[in-house]
């Protein structure tokens, strides 16, 4: 049987599109530099809710990027995926090399067009007929097969859809898709953007905090969401060297399970997070030991963060308060389908830049979370290897091995 | 080609669809070939003349707590209780495995939008007030799949995967790879998906109600995916074996006969091929396969993005033991999948 285990996975392109860098060297500033892009919101009316913040894209113009009339038939989503995405391939240059049947694109989805259906709802029911061109983007697996048709990716298209966790679990499997030797090369990622159903629904559920989110400090009051776009072109690194690609990072191996626990809180225990941290290191044949940093799922919400300290502590033992527990959403917002992939984004960016991001917004320290989570500002790290956790609505768990180039 | 212990097969399977619930209804329908599709109440579409394949027959109630059901979205009905049939079926009992080698990767396409559109109606026609929280945590398209391994403790590898009319497909390639990884040793997959009003107003809006978007269906076809070494250990009855699962992501159009053999590579020869999405009308697949005998599901109970699930249980229901299958689905926008299907055991058998 072929495995991640027998082949290196090399990841030899990178591209992003958020609130925090509309490109990579953008977003790598902003990264370094540990800047905010939490802010107000106003793509949609949100003075109705608690909180009226979050990571938008702005100053963004479709038509910067694409004709007026690829602009009208694009979800916002799938602008920014095709950008995004766009970056990545420029950037490894494999659609030279490779046959479009050895290319393919593994996404994470989220909300999706989700922004545009429900202005043409809205109108429906205002007894209005509404432009049937806002519904093309509804269903998440729009954007990868727009991505596919549009730099002719013909191997392989596919959407992964759970919810937070979608597009790390979709670069996890993105890298089995070249390690089974299926493809050549997979660009994977995800692309997400701000909605009025998601804005509205985890401000309904009290999980919104109306400052910007501070991950894992005292008197944080949750999420702050956001949106953006990141993808990574995934090869075999003996093919990648072959060509003379430039190599950015390695993805080693990931954990992908579910928690079986509830449908929105975590299991408290942190046993259920531990669990999928430790399948992720198995499969990379790594020893805790050697991990230097943990780029947590963090987002913020009273639970969550204590949680995930408990499975650090579960994970790393003893060595736990040495091991930095950082979160990036303080930069980038929440961004739901995309975070996995523009937190893995910020892993391999950091681990290349030799530094561990800080946790932004710090507000004092919480008992619950006594660990070392960089939130006093990044630092430089000769660090090889960092994880990256994505934890989902559902239970659905996926941590990510990724390693410097 | 013999069998050999880490070949893949399946135990199990489970199915509800306009044909009722069960597999014995599916398994009728199936040979009746008769059509199932009903006419859609015209007060929906404001016209006559469409069809759906309701999975009318199915009732929450007969299978749980009608409070217990509430918490639900329709999916989700779906998917916990079609995991319970397929468990029953491959004679897993609860707890009788551990629970983190047993996953579920499931297609899903719909899932979610009918909790999603019910929310924001509520917004729009309420503001903040209208908002009913209890419906949120469903409408994200994981929720069946989810949902399935909370009431059936499903520890392991736990993925929905969407796209196009191959989400069924789609889940079904991830979920051998991760047995073929030792992720698991079960995994429960194939597809599960809803028809709803708001999602028929949106076809009619789109015009697609008379080309893609007619005779959608609705229900779960699940199949439990099992390591044949495992099978063996636990005296399971092996349904069918698992050959290759091929698939291109869209036709290039500069190399089109390429991706048509990579589907199908030549010589290539199934006695049965059951159809799924939009596979019938793709005439350059089926013109290799011109003495198969064909099976298209999706007449009779309907087309969903996740329909394929029921188009596989369908398949192996009908094959006879060695007898060799292929499953055929595509879209029109892509992907195209082609799964290779093997009756019984021929070892075991």
């Amino acid at each position: 049987m072929d495995s991640i285990k027998g082949k290196r996975i090399a990841i030899t392109g990178l591209g992003i599109f958020s609130a925090a860098g509309k490109d990579v060297p953008a977003f790598t500033r902003a990264l370094l530099a540990g800047e905010s892009a939490i802010g107000p919101v106003d793509l949609f009316d949100v003075a109705p809710f608690p909180s009226g913040i979050g990571a938008q894209v702005r100053c963004f113009d479709p038509l910067a990027y694409f004709s007026r009339r690829d602009a009208g038939k694009l979800s916002r989503v799938d602008q920014f995926g095709i950008i995004a995405a766009g970056e990545a391939l420029r950037d490894s240059g494999v659609t030279q090399h490779h046959c479009p049947y050895d290319i393919g694109v593994s996404m994470g989805a989220g909300a999706s067009g989700m922004l545009q259906s429900e202005q043409w709802l809205k109108q429906s029911l205002a007894g209005r007929r509404g432009s049937p061109s806002l519904l093309r983007g509804v269903l998440p697996d729009r954007t990868a097969t727009t991505i596919a048709q549009r730099y002719d990716l013909c191997g392989y298209q596919g959407s992964i859809t759970t919810a937070c966790s979608s597009s790390a679990s979709s670069i996890g499997w993105g890298a089995d898709l070249v390690a089974t030797g299926r493809l050549k090369a997979v660009l994977c990622g995800g692309s997400d953007c701000l909605s009025l159903l998601t804005f509205s629904g985890f401000n309904s559920l009290k999980v919104v905090d109306p400052a910007p989110c501070s991950p894992f400090s005292l008197g944080r009051q949750g999420i702050s969401l956001g949106e953006g776009a990141a993808f990574m072109v995934m090869e075999d690194e003996g093919e990648a060297r072959r060509r003379g690609a430039a190599i950015h990072g390695y993805i080693l191996g990931y954990g992908v399970a579910g928690e079986a626990y509830h449908m929105t809180a975590p299991d408290p225990t942190g046993g259920e997070a531990a669990r999928v941290m430790r399948q992720a290191l198995e499969r990379a044949a790594i020893p805790a030991e050697a991990v230097g940093w943990v780029n947590a799922h963090g987002t913020g919400t009273p639970l969550n963060d204590m949680v995930e300290s408990k499975a650090m502590k579960l994970v790393f033992g003893d060595r736990a308060p040495l091991v930095p527990l950082v979160s990036t959403k303080g930069l980038t917002g929440h961004c739901l389908g995309a975070a996995g992939a523009v937190e893995a984004m910020a892993t391999v960016l950091s681990l290349k830049q030799g530094i561990i991001p800080q946790t932004l917004n710090f507000r004092g320290a919480d008992p619950d979370c006594d660990l070392d989570y960089c939130h006093r500002g990044a630092r430089s790290s000769d660090a090889t290897l960092a994880l990256s956790n994505s934890f989902a609505f559902g239970g659905n768990t996926t941590c990510l091995v990724l390693e410097k180039g | 080609m013999t069998p050999a212990r880490n070949d893949i097969v399946i135990t199990g399977l489970a199915a509800i669809s306009a044909a009722g619930v069960g597999t014995a209804s599916l398994h009728d329908a199936i040979k009746r070939a008769e059509s199932l599709l009903q006419p859609i109440p015209e007060d929906i579409l404001g016209e006559s003349g469409h069809f759906w394949g309701k999975a009318a027959a199915f009732r929450a109630a007969d299978f749980m707590p009608p409070l217990k059901a509430r918490k639900f979205d329709r999916c989700s009905l779906f998917a916990v209780v079609a995991a319970g049939m397929a468990l029953k079926d491959a004679a897993i009992a609860p707890g009788s495995l551990d629970a983190a080698r047993i996953g579920i990767v499931l297609g899903c396409g719909l899932g979610g939008l009918a909790n999603a559109e019910e929310f924001l109606r509520g917004y729009f026609t309420a503001g903040s007030e209208g908002l009913v929280p209890m419906l949120f945590p469903n409408i994200v398209p994981n929720a069946s799949a989810s949902n399935a391994s909370i009431e059936h403790g499903l520890k392991g590898p736990n993925v929905t995967v969407i796209q196009r009319f191959c989400s069924a497909e789609s889940a079904f390639l991830m979920a051998k790879r991760f047995l073929e990884e030792d992720r698991a040793d079960v995994i429960l997959t194939g597809g599960v998906d809803e028809v709803f009003p708001a999602m028929l107003k949106s076809f009619k809006a789109m015009g697609q109600l008379r080309s893609f978007g007619s005779g959608f269906g609705e229900g779960a076809g699940l199949l439990v995916l099992e390591k044949r070494g495992h099978a063996l250990h636990r005296n399971a009855r092996i349904l069918a074996r698992v050959g290759g699962v091929r698939t291109i992501g869209r036709f290039f159009h500069e190399a089109y006969q390429a991706g048509v053999d990579r589907l199908l590579p030549e010589p290539f020869s199934a006695e049965l091929v059951s159809l799924s999405g939009t596979a019938a009308l793709d005439h350059s697949l089926l013109d290799r396969l011109p003495a198969t005998s064909r099976l298209d599901s999706g007449r009779i109970l309907g087309r969903s993005l996740a329909m394929g699930g029921l188009a596989m249980a369908s398949l192996v229901l009908m094959l006879k033991p060695a007898e060799t299958g292929l499953h055929l689905a595509s879209s029109p926008e892509g992907p195209y999948y082609a799964i290779d299907l093997y009756g019984g055991d021929p070892v075991q058998s």
